[in-house]
């Protein structure tokens, strides 16, 4: 088993499933057993999703819009304009509709860092 | 090894390690220095983990193999997801986590190492670590060479792979997008296309080809690929080159790269990112509908959304079955269920009612809790409903709640009188949808916020913002930026407005009052109130519905509705119509519904005093109502549609016995000279012209394909053979001789089956639906002339034109083609004409000549004109034969002009004709109006008449069908007059009888009168009738063409040459003259089938006899 195959099996199998499920955070979408059983590759540390099927409910999201898929992320404007850039490789949502819950969302703000919901909601 | 197994086991190893690097130092302080070592680990994690996991490296392979065993494992499992928790949870500093997990000694140093590393290595590193650093990494380094490339790669993604999901920064977030738009230095973004659907599917595919290609020689040089639903067929990929994608997409099934990879221009980058649907935002009291299930459709209230914005809690009318099967309401829930789900009929929307539901379902069902009731699994507050929808079980655009939908809601469920609507509730959700229908130009008024009581004119939208230009006051003239959401268009009573939308759409009417943004305006049509949205108006100038046609239906049209009943459209709506019956009732009819359209236009009835009533006539009832009307329609002449604007019960249109009406008009102008009653008994009438159509008129087919045997030769019945039953329109029902079925099929794919087995195209004159003009023109083509032919012409020479041009027997032989054959083997070309009539005639020459090299024109043009207006006949009834209905009055009046016109026009001929020798006199004959005119005519020219400079369709052409022409195969030896082969629609231009070309054989041209009754003209007496034509001469610009007309019943008299069609020719052996076409001017005589629309022909004279084919609508009957 090498990098690779990790990688690969993050990438979902299926696009059309109904089941996919966007991080309300990073925008990373995974199937529901893979956020139950890895949790969020890039945000666990603060939502914390694993093993658990009550916060995957509430931190990820079926309603997403568009996907994108960052091969070089150091290099790419896309990953950058997705604020995606320094997370792992994966596939992303353009557009995720939701907020984190709030004790997330206290949560960033208590290390200092600022929540950008993915909607699009806010554009400066 | 299974994914979960290493993630586990890679964590595992790094607990190991980290016992081994720290064990026993600092053990003790391990309690104390939690919270700080916390606090510090931010900064002090990444370095420490990446020193962890190098030791581990170092480790693993001495250390893991063997020593541990499986319980270890497990046990350490347990306790490094526990461990991972209290980590990263910021909460938990203050929470004694340890005491939950402390059990084993391990896991106490282990704890402590954690603390401690932060601590240490911020603070105090001790040079011993340091060189044991240096060692461990250079043995690491040494390591690596030995390693695998894969080992290196699972190394790397050990390393980097997790990383981030040990810590999250966000440090991106603090970056206004504005900044990270893109700039030359980055990639671009290629546009491929995809096969739609697939997009998705592809962009996966591009990251796992990405991945597995990533290190072999050639990796992907794609830096990212996206997709967007709002783009379907397309993806976007993102690399330095439009070769590099093309490489990443090479072999993907989907993708189409032949269709072009398109650079997205570095200003439009971005935007494909933000596209966002129209943000279908859900607020609490937002409407919606329900997608599925059981309540499909209805309209529900947003009560509460959940915090990702994916379960929507609703509020709505719950449809309850209060009458479930009898089984069902004794037990169990089993049954219960299957009893629900599988029920054919969905319960009407009730609210809730206790009493109700425990009467039927029982009490144990319902349960309640303190305001809420309870009652298989669904709560039920108020009445209603309350229930979780996922969002995409929801509609949310175009959910446009009519106001008895919100009404219900407002109802309150003890049934007390609802007071006024909250109109507000839907003013709010209308809302939306009225930015949207705001337009530039339009009255608006400002209803909230600080602006509110404003109103304008809107400049301009962008957006959600529009500019008004403030009125009133002391604002005038300011332009104002509002939001789009807080401006309502603005109507006063008084305004003219028509509805855009929603199922009063496209009435019209006088707005009385405005009520917030309700309108009450009263329609032009019903005379009735309605009230909408003001959104959904405009003002406008125009009064009644747009349109009036739905389907092949119109207003006040007759349509048969079944076997017994006919009715009058009075009101169409949007997909329906009003219909008044012949007993006075009023049904809503959907077009389906109606079995066919009927014409009465020939038909005929008797009034109260045994005169005539025609179509048009304007009649009062002689009973107790005294109603007034124009009759629009006579049914079995028994019943009289009428129609009086003034009424304004089912739109002015009314039903009444014929018997029970008068004539509005004095008596004495409607008895007519020969007022002979039995004319009105069309029993008693002669079949002759318009009349037998009129007879047959009302009783029952009328078409003449009915009864027909076909075959059909196209589509999946083809080859089927059977009887016409019946026909509507261009629709047939046949009756199938195998299995006895009737099939309703196009005719088009019917073709005649003759006894002897052979095909024959349906001659589907009649084509289009309403078959109004059909059956006259049948009876016309077939049967009646060709008995009446030889018998009735001498009667046509009693009239005045010099008998020598009837009878003349050189006639024939002067035929242009007989003397001069190379001419018109040219193709009859006017200068050919010109070279043969050998009469080069200085008048000719000089006042003519620009009239004749217009010659050609007027009839290309004439033929492109007319088939518009022609192949929709219904648009020539209203457009083209509008004028003649005032001018027939007229006509009435000069009867007398034409008698001395006529005798005017004989005698000038005759002297015409003497000079002339091989001039023509028919030409000369002078039109009775205008008489004073003709007198070029007169003074020798030969060809007086100039051709159609205002080339019309002439009315009764316009009921050829054109498709029946199309739609014959192109004969043999077509080729030799292709024009008429490549343009069978082409039509006769108005004025063909003018044409030069004919003019030598222009009295011996036999007409029929057609199309008159419908516009009344000369009260439509002379409609069908036949005659030959006396004479025409052109007349001056405005007036009406007119013909001399010698009738065979011996009348003599002018007629509109718009009412003149030519009589084609039935049968073999008639000799004809043909009037268009390559062949024009020729006379020949019918050899073959001239019940075809392609008629073989000879010419006639006695050298050089020519075969040819003609279009038989090219073909007119000459006397002989």
């Amino acid at each position: 088993m090498n990098n690779s195959n990790l990688e690969l099996d993050r990438v979902p199998a299926n696009a059309r499933s109904k089941a996919l499920r966007a991080c309300l955070l990073c925008s990373i979408i995974q199937t529901p057993q893979e956020f139950r059983r890895n949790g969020c590759p890039n945000c666990e540390e603060i939502i914390q999703i694993k093993s658990s099927t009550e916060r995957i409910a509430s931190c990820t999201t079926t309603y997403f819009e568009g996907i994108v898929t960052v091969v070089d992320a150091e290099h790419s404007w896309v990953a950058r304009w997705q604020r995606i850039a320094k997370y792992t490789r994966g596939v992303y949502a353009v557009r995720v509709k939701g907020r984190i819950p709030e004790d997330v969302e206290a949560e960033l703000d208590s290390r200092g860092i600022k929540y950008r919901p993915r909607d699009q909601t806010e554009q400066d | 090894m299974s994914d979960t197994e290493e993630h586990d086991y890679q964590h595992e190893e790094y607990d190991a390690n980290m016992q081994e690097g720290y064990d026993g130092e600092q053990q003790e302080q391990e309690a104390e220095d939690e919270p700080v070592a916390d606090s510090g680990k931010a900064k002090g994690q990444r370095r420490e983990y990446y020193d962890d996991e190098e030791e581990e490296e170092e480790e693993e392979e001495d250390e893991d193999d063997g020593e541990d065993d499986e319980e270890e494992l497990s046990g350490k499992k347990a306790k490094k997801r526990a461990k991972h928790r209290h980590k990263r949870s910021a909460a938990s500093r203050f929470l004694d986590i340890e005491a939950e997990v402390s059990d084993e000694d391990e896991e106490e140093e282990d704890e402590g190492d954690y603390g401690d590393e932060g601590f240490i290595e911020s603070d105090v590193e001790d040079d011993a670590t340091r060189r044991h650093h240096a060692i461990l990494n250079a043995k690491r380094l040494d390591e690596e060479e030995d390693k695998s490339p894969e080992q290196i790669a699972k190394d790397l993604s050990r390393r980097y792979g997790g990383r981030a999901a040990l810590h999250y920064t966000g440090d991106m977030n603090e970056i206004p997008q504005r900044l990270l738009m893109p700039s030359v230095h980055d990639a671009s973004l290629w546009q491929v296309r995809v096969k739609a659907g697939r997009e998705r599917d592809i962009v996966l595919s591009l990251m796992r080809k990405a991945i597995d290609v990533e290190f072999t020689p050639k990796p992907l040089q794609i830096l990212a690929a996206f997709q967007r639903d709002s783009l379907p067929g397309m993806i976007y990929v993102e690399a330095r080159s439009a070769k590099q994608v093309a490489q990443a997409v090479n072999g993907l099934v989907g993708v189409y790269p032949s269709r072009g990879i398109q650079l997205v221009p570095i200003e439009e980058m971005a935007s494909l990112l933000q596209i966002k649907k129209q943000d279908q935002t859900v607020t609490p009291g937002t409407w919606v509908r329900i997608r599925r299930g059981k309540y499909s459709g209805d309209l529900a209230q947003v009560v509460d959304i959940t915090e990702n914005g994916e379960d929507v809690g609703l509020r709505f009318i719950p449809r309850i079955d209060l009458t479930p099967r009898d089984d069902t309401a004794v037990d169990g829930k089993k049954r219960k269920k299957t009893g629900l789900t599988t029920g054919t009929m969905r319960p009407p929307q009730r609210l809730f009612n206790y009493e109700e539901v425990i009467k039927v379902w029982g009490r144990k069902h319902v349960s309640k809790r303190n305001q809420v009731y309870v009652f298989q699994n669904d709560t039920y507050r108020d009445g209603f409903i309350e229930k979780d929808f996922k969002l995409s079980a929801l509609i949310l655009e175009d959910v446009n709640p009519t106001l008895d939908e919100i009404q219900q809601f407002s109802r309150k469920q003890d049934g007390e009188a609802d007071t006024l609507v909250d109109l507000s509730v839907i003013a709010e959700a209308s809302r939306k949808a009225a930015i949207s229908v705001l337009q530039p130009g339009d009255h608006v008024e400002v209803f909230e916020g600080e602006q509110a009581g404003v109103h304008g004119v809107v400049e301009e939208i962008s957006q959600d913002v529009v500019t008004i230009n403030a009125e009133g006051l002391d604002l005038e003239g300011q332009k104002i930026e509002l939001p789009a959401r807080s401006v309502r268009k603005r109507f006063k009573p008084g305004d003219h407005v028509k509805v855009m939308t929603g199922q009063n759409a496209d009435e019209t009417g006088l707005v009385v009052s405005v009520a917030d943004n309700v309108v009450t305006f009263i329609s032009d049509m019903s005379m009735q109130e309605i009230s909408v949205f003001s959104k959904d108006l405009r003002e406008a100038a125009e009064v009644g519905s747009s349109t009036n046609i739905v389907g092949n239906y119109e207003l006040h049209d007759l349509v048969q509705l079944d076997a017994q009943t006919v009715g009058v459209i009075f009101k169409t709506e949007r997909d329906s119509f009003r219909v008044l019956d012949q007993h006075g009732q009023v049904r809503l009819v959907q077009p389906h519904q109606i079995s066919m359209n009927r014409n009465s236009n020939k038909a005929i009835a008797t009034d109260s005093e045994g005169h005539e009533i025609r179509i048009n006539d304007n009649m009062k009832e002689i009973n107790s109502e005294n109603r007034k009307g124009r009759v629009l329609h006579i049914y079995q002449s028994f019943y009289a549609f009428l129609h009086n604007r003034e009424y304004q019960e089912n739109g002015g249109v009314f039903v009444t016995r014929t018997r029970s009406l008068a004539s509005v008009a004095p008596k004495g102008s409607i008895v007519k000279p020969t007022g002979d009653l039995s004319k009105m008994n069309p029993a008693m009438i002669p079949p002759t012209g318009g009349m037998v159509g009129s007879g047959t008129m009302g009783r029952g087919p009328r078409d003449r394909h009915i009864g027909f045997t076909v075959a059909i030769v196209k589509g999946p019945m083809k080859g089927y053979v059977g009887t016409i039953k019946d026909t509507n329109g261009n629709i047939a029902r046949v009756e199938l001789r195998t299995g006895n079925k009737l099939v309703t099929i196009d005719k088009d794919k019917l073709r005649e089956r003759k006894p002897d087995g052979t095909l024959v195209p349906l001659e589907n004159r009649f084509k289009a639906p309403p078959p109004r003009p059909g059956m006259s023109w049948n009876s016309h083509a077939t049967n009646p002339y060709a008995a009446q032919d030889g018998s009735r012409t001498p009667l046509g020479m009693v009239g005045k034109t010099p008998n020598p041009y009837a009878s003349d027997a050189k006639t024939p032989a002067w035929n242009a083609s007989s003397r001069t054959p190379n001419p018109y083997a040219d193709g009859g070309k006017t200068p050919a004409w010109n070279a043969s009539s050998r009469t080069p005639n200085p008048d000719l020459d000089g006042g003519r000549t620009p009239a004749w090299t217009r010659t050609p024109n007027p009839y290309a043009s004439g033929a492109g004109s007319t088939n518009g207006g022609w192949q929709t006949p219904r648009a020539n009834t209203t457009a083209g034969w509008a004028t003649p209905g005032r001018t027939s009055s007229g006509w009435g009046g000069t009867s007398p002009a034409h008698d001395s016109g006529s005798a005017w026009g004989s005698s000038s001929t005759a002297g015409t004709w003497g000079s002339g020798g091989d001039s023509w006199g028919p030409a000369s004959a002078p039109t009775p109006a205008p008489a004073q005119a003709p007198t070029p005519a007169v003074t020798g020219t030969p060809y007086p008449s100039t051709p159609a400079a205002y080339p019309r369709t002439p009315a009764g052409v316009s009921r050829y069908d054109i498709s029946s022409y199309s739609s014959v195969a192109t004969p043999a030896g077509g080729a030799f007059y292709n024009d008429e082969a490549d343009s069978p629609m082409d039509d006769l231009p108005e004025q063909w009888l003018l044409d030069p070309e004919l003019a030598p054989h222009m009295k011996r041209i036999k007409v029929e009168v057609q199309g008159t009754r419908h516009m009344n003209y000369l009260n439509g007496d002379y409609e069908g009738k036949v005659g030959r034509v006396d004479g025409a001469a052109q007349v001056a610009a405005g007036y009406e063409q007119t013909v001399m007309v010698e009738l065979e019943d011996g009348e003599s008299r002018s007629i509109l040459l718009r009412y003149l069609v030519p009589v084609q020719p039935d049968k073999e052996n008639q000799e004809v003259l043909v009037i268009d076409g390559n062949y024009k001017g020729v006379v020949a005589i019918v050899r073959e089938s001239p019940e075809l629309s392609k008629v073989v022909l000879t010419t006639k004279g006695d050298e050089q006899i020519k075969v040819f084919e003609a279009v038989r609508h090219h073909l007119v009957v000459l006397y002989s």
